[in-house]
């Protein structure tokens, strides 16, 4: 070690987790194999609704290798219902079984679970189940249908939740507009679709009533917390474990049925793990889906551009039940909550709805609702500006939440505290070169060429909530804190305990930066060890941007807490006032003097195995537990600018360039960032031109396979050109999130580039080749 | 996503193999590449009682040129096909077909025998009125193109036949060009021409339950000169004359137009483009 101390933090350090990513050595749920483990298949209702009116498991039992098929009506599992709840006046609370009871809601929807020796036998055994049903009518839209069976008996209008945000007057300050604009916007159902699908293995040992599960969740301590209520276990006998987990995007952040049939069947089979692990049929029917979306929208301009007002009415398809724990307010109450984005506005009223559908349940998935409401406030924006004769770009500066402004309450009452999105832009338009874009256009539009657009997003992400913020749904937990444990060892190295985990996001690598940084070491003498119930205090896991935030914010302030620890210790060894010390490197000094007086490594050993040199007063070990909360959220602002070509004889799209800035506040990890930015507008850009989930009228899923759903490969995306400005967050480590906010703008900058370049105005997606065609052609 | 219990039989040579259809009592399945196979019975959509595994049967991966015909034997990888410069259509139509690892274990006869209206190979061995030769329990036979594609993924094969070989006729001059949704895809439409002397035939994937053969009518024969006019007039004879149907990725009206631009895009290749004469 040089005595030279370098911040890791701002810095591309080599990737912990790499050494075995990159080499096909990680450790996912996928690879575990315990003794005496079975398999697991799942048989799924080709209904998307229907009564279920009798389960013939013999044939399954018949067949060689399978030990036991389970259905809803088990005594292990008919009592158990996995309840979403939330104070949210005028939410329906509705049960979801974790095997289909009664009747089917959506088509993949588990009806019975076979398990046998392996995979092979369990699906052989699931083909040989045979199901009676007695079908029922069912709903797949959730704005244009006659009901004539509900969804829920709870739920006689399938509405489970509607709310309405006010602020203003609208109906007055639309009567003043100058110009008023209509859109009426549908967005394309998708989901997140991570590489390695769900999984899980559950295996309970009745003699100290003792459950482990090994899931790829995004949420281990959550998942312990509901499975203690689900199972009527103590939460102390539960051990969630997340290893590396192959993608989550959201999808993973939901403790699903089929996760809490597994654990009842693995307690009903004491001593023998049962393992789980989702194809991708299975992952598409009925992982959740996300982004069926309605807008009916009118918005009011002043002559000079000012956006006065906005009326939405909003739908949002929540699927077959109310997503657990999340419930069917994740996605209507974020519309509601962020549709005004990164724009002033006095006057609003935005009602949303969760309507309940015989579909797959729509669950978070990265940017959750904001993909979606971005396109239509942006929609507004492009249609006002056509309506003005104004620029698209002059038009958005008239209406940014500027530095000025902040904190910014809007209109739903969110508090703003970002105010860079006129910095965002101004880097964004110099990276982009638009006047040179602009000349192209010119320049096509006069000697021939395919028509160029060129579409603008501008979003804000809201990221890290604390419990101000993560107050909005009203359910009976708040997000706003994780927890963080750093040690060091005996042998003055560091063990990190932290509450977040890691979906391939490098928060390893993250947390060791900044505990590093905090506590005065090396990088690599930090290791960090997450996503696992029975090492980690507490963490609500990887969502809404929050983990570089919050479980950010408690690695610092416990990593500073032992540094004051270790300090202390030292400066009581060497008989030097602790303020007159520096620790760096894992040497401490002096403050101004070359040679350290003491190693960490000599403090950690007296900490521990020296109680002989122990000076009065100090209690033996090094280590610290802090929690984190940071209140209210840390917004972050984004800008995308895009130039794409039309070709009207195809309807053939090709994205030119493509520009992204956004303020991620101090950058941890400039890699990592940058991955996060490039993999986001990637999964946006699958959204806005590929991925569509489409049931057909009988509510089946006809893009089942990866052949018919679509995701963008490396050779669809384009070279994504990345920027950033900096604006501190509020929080120990001064970050903003980043994970979700390039997800928000690319169905926006499509279809504004669309309009740009045709003149024509997209009302639906995604914006694929055929639809360009349709909408062109005379 | 677990293919369902299938028996196993490893040929030995194609006599060995037609032996073991004929033992499957029409259960058989040839597995040569395994790449729509393979899919197919992990989604439990395909249930053979026997693979028959053609991989190891020797003397089945030569390409040789005769007398103006590329002879090609059945497990001719899209690789090996897409790297030979004999038959340049057929290089250039190979390299359309999905990734490099699927290009690598696929098979030129796999392709033909699957039949999908989609595929790239289907509609090059019709442009190129071409045959398979085809091994079965009495003997072996001779099929044209127009006799072996039957329906969407049909063909004239008894389940106790293999394809063994293949002719492709090179043309003169050729072009090709597909519309996919990505790279890699299978095609929305794809369009294989190709020229044998004043003959022009125009070929059409993705548009009917075969490889849609065009029948330009007058339009057929061709001097050897294309003028972009005559291009135009010729796809949008192609656009007249199929019947697409609608689906998740375009409507009719779309598979339409989607013919006349590849038609149009692969007649100028074709008239820029001719085969060397050293093959």
């Amino acid at each position: 070690m040089t005595g030279d101390h370098r911040p890791a933090s701002g810095t591309p350090v080599r990737r912990k987790e790499d050494a075995r990513l990159l080499t096909g050595r990680g450790r996912y749920v996928s690879d575990l194999a315990l003794p005496r483990m079975r398999h697991v298949a799942f048989v799924r209702s080709p209904l998307a609704h229907g009564r279920i009116t009798g389960i013939d498991t013999d044939g399954a039992l018949a067949v060689d290798g399978v030990t036991a098929v389970f259905t809803g009506e088990h005594p292990a599992l008919a009592s158990v219902a996995l309840r979403a709840l939330s104070a949210l006046p005028g939410y329906v609370e509705t049960d979801q079984p974790p095997l289909a009871r009664d009747k089917v809601r959506f088509a993949g929807e588990a009806v019975a679970a076979v398990v046998a020796d392996d995979r092979y036998l369990a699906e052989d055994g699931a083909e040989a189940v045979v199901v009676d049903y007695e079908p029922l009518t069912p709903t797949v839209c959730a704005w244009d249908a006659g009901i004539t069976d509900p969804v829920h008996d709870e739920a006689p209008d399938n509405l489970l939740l509607s709310r309405t945000f006010t602020a203003g007057d609208v109906d007055d300050a639309l009567a003043g507009a100058h110009v008023v604009v209509d859109r009426d916007l549908t967005t394309n159902r998708h989901g997140g679709n991570p590489i390695e699908c769900r999984a899980g293995v559950a295996r309970y040992e009745a003699a100290d009533r003792r459950l482990t599960f090994w899931s790829g969740t995004q949420v281990p301590h959550l998942v312990r917390t509901q499975l203690a209520e689900l199972l009527d276990l103590p939460e102390g006998n539960i051990r969630v474990i997340a290893p590396d987990v192959g993608g989550g995007f959201g999808v993973k952040a939901v403790l699903y049925p089929e996760d809490v049939a597994l654990c009842l069947m693995a307690m009903a089979t004491p001593g023998i793990p049962l393992k789980w692990v989702e194809d991708r049929v299975e992952h598409l029917l009925a992982a959740t889906h996300a982004r069926d979306h309605r807008y009916v929208l009118r918005a009011g301009f002043a002559a000079d551009g000012e956006l006065l007002a906005v009326r939405a009415d909003v739908w949002c398809n929540v699927g077959a039940y109310s997503v657990y724990p999340w419930t069917a307010g994740i996605e209507p109450l974020m519309a509601g909550g962020l549709l005004t984005g990164p724009y002033k506005l006095a006057h609003y009223a935005c009602t949303v709805r969760g309507v309940t559908t015989n579909t797959s349940p729509s669950g978070p998935y990265r940017g959750v609702a904001r993909p979606a409401t971005v396109f239509a406030m942006e929609a507004l924006l492009d249609s006002g500006a056509r309506a003005l004769d104004m620029d698209p770009i002059a038009l958005r500066r008239r209406n940014l939440i500027l530095p000025a402004d902040v904190p910014y309450r809007m209109p739903s009452r969110l508090v703003d505290d970002s105010g860079a999105y006129e910095a965002c832009l101004d880097r964004a338009v110099a990276m982009f070169d638009l006047a040179g874009w602009r000349a192209e256009q010119g320049r096509r539009r006069k000697v021939g060429g395919r028509p160029l657009g060129i579409g603008v997003g501008i979003y804000n992400e809201l990221t890290g909530l604390g419990r101000a913020a993560s107050a909005g749904p009203r359910m009976p937990f708040r997000t706003g804190h994780d927890a963080c444990t750093v040690r060091i060892n005996p042998d003055g190295a560091v063990t990190v305990f932290s509450g977040v985990t890691s979906q391939g996001q490098g928060l390893e690598t993250t947390m060791a930066q900044v505990v590093a940084d905090a506590l005065g070491v090396d990088y690599d003498a930090v290791d960090v060890r997450i996503g696992d119930t029975d090492s980690s205090l507490w963490g609500f896991g990887a969502f809404s941007s929050r983990q570089a935030v919050i479980g950010g914010g408690a690695a610092h302030l416990a990593g500073a807490d032992v540094r004051a620890k270790a300090l202390a210790l030292a400066g009581a060894l060497c008989e030097v006032d602790v303020s007159d010390l520096d620790l760096r490197a894992g040497q401490v000094h002096v403050r101004g003097q070359e040679k350290p007086v003491i190693a960490l490594a000599e403090v950690a050993e007296v900490a521990y195995l020296r109680s002989d040199r122990l000076p009065e007063g100090f209690e033996p070990g090094l280590e610290s537990t802090k929690f984190y909360d940071p209140i209210r959220g840390a917004f972050a602002a984004g800008v995308q600018i895009a130039a794409l070509e039309f070709d009207p004889a195809t309807g053939e799209i090709g994205i030119l360039d493509w520009v992204c800035v956004e303020d991620a506040g101090r950058i941890v990890h400039p890699v990592i960032v940058a991955g996060q930015v490039a993999g986001s507008i990637a999964q946006g850009i699958g959204g806005a031109m590929y991925e569509h989930l489409v049931y057909d009228e009988d509510g089946n899923l006809s893009t089942g396979t990866l052949l018919d759903y679509l995701m963008p490969t490396a050779g669809e995306i384009p070279e994504l050109r990345i920027g950033h400005v900096c604006t501190e967050g509020a929080n120990p480590t001064h970050v903003r999130g980043v994970g979700e906010g390039g997800t928000l703008a690319p169905n926006a900058v499509v279809a504004g580039a669309l309009l740009d370049a045709l003149g024509v105005e997209v009302d639906d997606l995604p914006v694929t080749p055929a639809r360009v065609w349709e909408l062109v052609s005379p | 996503m677990k293919c369902p219990p299938f028996s196993y039989h490893r040929a030995t040579d194609v006599a060995d193999a037609v032996a073991a259809l004929g033992a499957a009592d029409g259960e058989g399945k040839i597995l040569a590449g395994g790449q729509s196979l393979v899919p197919l019975l992990a989604l439990r959509l395909a249930r053979p009682a026997v693979l028959v595994d053609v991989n190891r049967v020797p003397g089945l991966d030569g390409l040789v040129v005769r007398d103006g015909v590329l002879h090609a034997g059945a497990l001719v990888r899209h690789l090996h096909l897409a790297g030979q410069d004999h038959h340049p259509l057929a290089a250039e139509a190979a390299r359309w077909i999905g990734h490099t690892a699927i290009r690598s274990r696929g098979t030129l006869a796999g392709s033909l025998a699957h039949a999908d209206p989609s595929a790239e190979l289907p509609a090059v061995l019709r442009a190129c009125d071409g045959a398979v030769h085809v091994a079965g329990p009495g003997g072996t036979r001779r099929l044209g193109a127009d006799e072996l594609f039957v329906g969407a993924l049909q063909s004239s094969l008894a389940e106790t036949e293999m394809i063994t070989g293949v002719e492709l006729p090179v043309p003169d001059a050729w072009g090709f060009a597909e519309f996919a949704r990505r790279h890699g895809d299978f095609a929305i439409v794809s369009v294989a021409a190709a020229r044998f002397g004043d003959r022009l035939r125009v070929v059409v994937g993705g548009v009917a339950g075969v490889p849609h053969l065009v029948d330009p009518g007058d339009l057929a024969t061709c001097d050897g000169g294309l003028s972009a006019d005559r291009v135009a007039i010729l796809a949008a004879a192609a656009a007249d004359d199929v019947d697409p149907p609608s689906d998740l990725h375009g409507s009719a009206g779309y598979r339409r137009a989607l013919t006349e631009q590849m038609t149009a895009r692969a007649l100028t290749q074709l008239a820029g483009h001719r085969t060397p004469e050293a093959a």
